[in-house]
């Protein structure tokens, strides 16, 4: 009886399972198979890579990389320096206004981006940002949330660190870069999770700030890709986004648990 | 001189962040408030007051109504099915005794993915007649060609929507279900309480803030549903598919009306803000603070 419970359980996990995995390993599989059979049904029949030469032969998918990881890790970077200090500041020194600080920062969080796009997509108009990475990486790296969530957790740390540090008679650079930072790596871990997927995976704002392929992620050039390119050519298209998605697909087999601990951070991004 | 610069300190830490956010978050706030109310012509960079003309424009048009309806769909057949979902995945999940590390991995794939890559995988799999959509599931449910037909696109779309966050919601559930104490099960165990009752009188009470959380964070992606329209439908056929979010990117960039664009912005504010305001309400409370009913 309990054993029938379990094998019921798997049995419609699965059923469920063939919901979540079917795009995903009918994407893998026809990437790998000539046009041709993936419309006769024979996927795999002929395993080639003749659809990747053709994406590298179509499109610029270097200048799409690199500019991709140019914007995720310098969107991370610049998060880093501008809301790490902000954090600390807010969770551990005294100054006038703070609770209005605090205060305020719960109510930018409320407001999503998607309301802000149109004036910032004119304000880059207007100074010449448009197709340049920096229109990609700007708006996002000073952050209400990476600054609530940090601070956060800098109120959690136990306060004798802190005050070991200033008996020390280390500066605020000090305590930042020699105590702040290593005791805050879990969390850091997880934003960094959270802001890198969220940089390589965007696609609305790239929509607003991009017209040509000069500063061209690669969720922009899988739209372009799929748009332009005749219908019928779905090797292409598949191998295309396998581009996209395969590395993250790796890295999440490989840190799971860092990456569930990122992701899940989704929800309270606001 | 040294109090000095301890005081300066905390303002010299939060000076960067302060630019940031005044820049791309308080002053975006304010004009886009301000651009409701003017006409800008991006072409010849001229623009006029023109007082409430672009809301008794864009509010009773027909559009709008439109975006608003595709938006509130969109929205109850996202946020249902993926807390349902996503509820019973974890429930699932949270019983098995061995394999709960794989079919928690299996169902995190799809989150861990490029979602507007995997609509374009969509898009194909929902092809009229030769797309496997329409070939399994074509005979068993009589409908096929979905994303031609103004009625099913948006059902489409659904799919897709569902597909993405379902294993988030299932994630946030069992994270919660690992924390629920076991003497309240052992004492309902011991009353003969049956597996239904035990659900509806200990786990789903227990469960509470974790509902509400997962309820406004599907609620906002459903207002900010963009990537699976711009890759499948482009907001067609006949704009079935065309929510708010993406409204405010073919009105702005796409035919460069600004100032109704502003007005949808605002509207899509109102309602995110409205989406938190839940959280304070009667049975959220209740639920928040996992008493009983």
């Amino acid at each position: 009886m309990k054993l029938l419970g379990q094998l019921t359980r798997h049995l419609l996990l699965a059923l469920g399972g063939v919901y979540m995995l079917a795009p995903i390993v009918l994407m893998l599989a026809s990437a790998f198979t000539p046009t041709a059979d993936i419309l006769a049904g024979n996927y795999l029949a002929r395993p080639t890579l003749d659809n990747f030469v053709e994406v590298a032969r179509t499109v610029p998918l270097g200048t799409y990389y690199l500019n991709s990881v140019l914007v995720a890790l310098a969107t991370f970077a610049l998060q880093l320096v501008v809301c790490v200090p902000a954090a600390y500041a807010m969770a551990r020194l005294r100054y006038r206004g703070r609770t209005i600080t605090v205060w305020l920062l719960g109510l930018l969080i409320l407001i999503p981006f998607q309301v802000l796009a149109i004036p910032i997509y004119l304000i880059f108009r207007q100074v010449g940002l448009i197709n340049t990475l920096p229109a990609l990486i700007l708006p996002f790296v000073g952050s209400a949330f990476a600054i609530f969530l940090l601070r956060q957790f800098f109120l959690a740390l136990p306060g004798s660190m802190f005050d070991a540090a200033t008996l020390d008679g280390a500066g605020t650079v000090a305590t930042l870069l020699q105590i702040v930072i290593p005791a805050s790596r879990p969390a850091l871990l997880s934003l960094g999770v959270f802001t890198v997927t969220s940089a390589w995976n965007a696609y609305f704002w790239p929509s607003f700030v991009l017209s040509d392929d000069s500063a061209a992620t690669i969720p922009f050039g899988v739209v372009r890709f799929i748009n332009s390119d005749a219908v019928t050519a779905y090797g292409p298209q598949m191998a295309m986004a396998t581009l996209s998605v395969l590395p993250l697909l790796l890295a999440f087999l490989f840190a799971q648990r860092q990456f569930i601990r990122g992701l899940a951070l989704t929800g309270q991004a606001g | 001189m040294s109090t000095l610069r301890s005081r300066l300190t905390p303002h010299l830490l939060l000076a960067p962040a302060t630019i940031c956010l005044v820049v791309f978050v308080a002053a975006p706030l304010v004009i886009v408030l301000v651009l409701a109310f003017f006409n800008l012509n991006l072409v010849t960079g001229t623009s006029s007051f023109v007082g409430l003309a672009n809301f008794t424009t864009e509010i009773p048009h027909p559009e709008f109504a439109r975006a608003l309806r595709n938006t509130l769909l969109y929205a109850v057949f996202t946020i249902g099915p993926s807390m349902v979902g996503g509820l019973l995945v974890a429930l699932l999940i949270h019983g098995l005794r061995r394999g709960q590390g794989f079919w928690r991995s299996l169902y995190f794939l799809p989150v861990a993915t490029t979602l507007v890559a995997m609509s374009a995988v969509w898009r194909w799999m929902f092809r009229a007649d030769t797309g496997v959509v329409d070939t399994v599931l074509g005979p068993l449910l009589g409908i096929h060609d979905w994303l031609s037909d103004p009625n099913l696109a948006l059902a489409a779309i659904t799919v897709v929507g569902n597909w993405h966050q379902i294993g988030l919601v299932a994630i946030l559930y069992l994270a919660a279900l690992g924390t629920l104490p076991q003497d309240q099960y052992d004492s309902a165990a011991l009353d003969g309480a049956g597996g239904w009752n035990r659900f509806w009188h200990v786990t789903w009470p227990a469960l509470g803030p974790t509902t509400i959380f997962v309820f406004i964070m599907t609620a906002g992606s459903a207002l900010q549903a963009y990537d699976v329209i711009a890759a499948m439908t482009q907001g067609g056929p006949l704009g079935s598919t065309e929510t708010l979010t993406f409204a405010i990117w073919n009105r702005g960039v796409h035919y460069f009306d600004i100032g109704r664009a502003a007005v949808l912005s605002l509207a899509l504010l109102v309602l995110s803000v409205a989406v938190t305001a839940i959280q304070r309400t009667g049975y959220a409370r209740r639920l928040e603070s996992g008493g009983t009913r």
